[in-house]
């Protein structure tokens, strides 16, 4: 249940750093031991991310050992 | 024939390829008319993303990957470490009671209080999605108590309990008790700031409930294994509940109680007496 809380955390972290670029992929770097479902962050992104920069991204979740749970890059396009 | 419309006028001049398709014609008689096909939008129709009419054909644009290193809990966490430098300031013990929703957190409180209370001031924290009832439990005990609602929320948060925190302005030396959500999953995520996280498991449960929630049992330091009055009317192997602990987390501590008939209680406030809001003793007094 907290992966949307989570996910709404992720989706302002670099909705925040992307400055007003579109995000068009965003790498979640999730330990086994992190206590956060792969699979329900990735239910909760789309629906979260609507409306925002992060609308349409791709999400690449990178499954660690450990307890990391972070948001290693983003990819973004850049203004004209 | 126009070959826009297919009308049968014979020239077909200033054709505005615009949305409504209004062009003009020559008639055979050199009289100049203009017409329209709106085609409307009367047919609601989806344009695949980024092909709206006539856009302009663009270079793609140039991407970036910037990185961020971001912990994704990093507000939670900078908001739950102010709440323990905070605590550590004022030699307050904060412990944070995880369980599963009727596991005997509010009983086994009610308990402490009664018997702790000459030693220490204790104020509680009580985390729930709806109610005040548990706070009002607490508060007939004469223990300052903060009823915090989750609403549709699974879990405390760092914030939620920093207001609570400020609410009951504990007094320096005293101890915080936080009764968190009833629920083994989420509030093991959290941290609130807290000296430590209890975990509560009562015999009327399974005893391979920590193999079942290990990241619960991974996260506290201490396992209250409450309500054994009832074991002589339960299937529940003691022996093995500890063992399922100790699987996921070699270093936890299990005292066995009853919040109801007071058994075993005082290893718990004993335990209690050795924390200190840095760490605890070395030794069990």
């Amino acid at each position: 249940m907290h992966e949307l809380g989570i996910t709404r955390n992720i989706v302002a972290i670099v909705g925040e750093a992307a400055r007003g670029r579109r995000i068009v992929r965003i790498t979640l770097e999730l330990g086994a031991l992190a206590g956060v479902e792969a699979r329900a962050i990735a239910f909760c992104f789309d629906v979260v991310a609507r409306g925002t920069a992060a609308e349409g991204a791709v999400l690449d979740i990178v499954p660690l050992p450990g307890n990391e749970l972070s948001i290693k890059t983003m990819e973004i396009e850049e203004a004209y | 024939m126009c070959g826009i419309c297919g009308c049968e006028a014979t020239t077909a001049v200033d054709h505005d390829r615009g949305h409504d398709r209004a062009h003009e014609h020559v008639d055979t008689d050199g009289r100049r008319f203009t017409h329209v096909h709106d085609h409307g939008h009367d047919d609601a129709h989806d344009h695949a993303r980024d092909r709206r009419h006539l856009a302009p054909v663009l270079p793609p644009r140039d991407r970036a990957t910037v990185s961020l290193e971001a912990k994704v809990l990093a507000k939670n966490d900078s908001i739950a470490s102010d709440t323990r430098v905070w605590l550590q300031s004022h030699n307050i013990v904060a412990l944070n009671l995880v369980s599963s929703p009727g596991s005997g957190k509010t009983t086994l409180l009610v308990r402490t209080i009664t018997e702790m209370r000459e030693s220490r001031s204790i104020y509680v924290v009580e985390g729930d999605q709806e109610t005040s009832r548990d706070a009002e439990l607490i508060r007939e005990t004469g223990a300052p108590a903060v009823q915090l609602n989750t609403g549709t929320g699974c879990h405390l948060d760092a914030a939620m309990v920093a207001h609570g925190i400020t609410e009951l302005s504990p007094a320096d030396g005293g101890l915080v008790l936080i009764e968190n959500v009833g629920n083994l999953v989420c509030p093991a995520m959290f941290d609130l700031g807290e000296r430590a996280k209890v975990a509560i498991l009562s015999v009327t449960e399974g005893d391979d409930k920590p193999l079942k929630y290990p990241h619960m049992f991974r996260a506290a330091e201490l396992l209250l294994l409450n309500k054994i009055d009832l074991l002589p009317y339960v299937d529940f192997n003691v022996l093995a509940a500890i063992a399922h602990a100790r699987q996921v987390n070699p270093g936890l501590t299990v005292l066995c109680v009853s919040a109801r008939t007071g058994e075993g209680m005082p290893a718990w406030y004993r335990w209690i007496a050795c924390q200190t809001s840095r760490g605890r003793t070395p030794v069990l007094a």
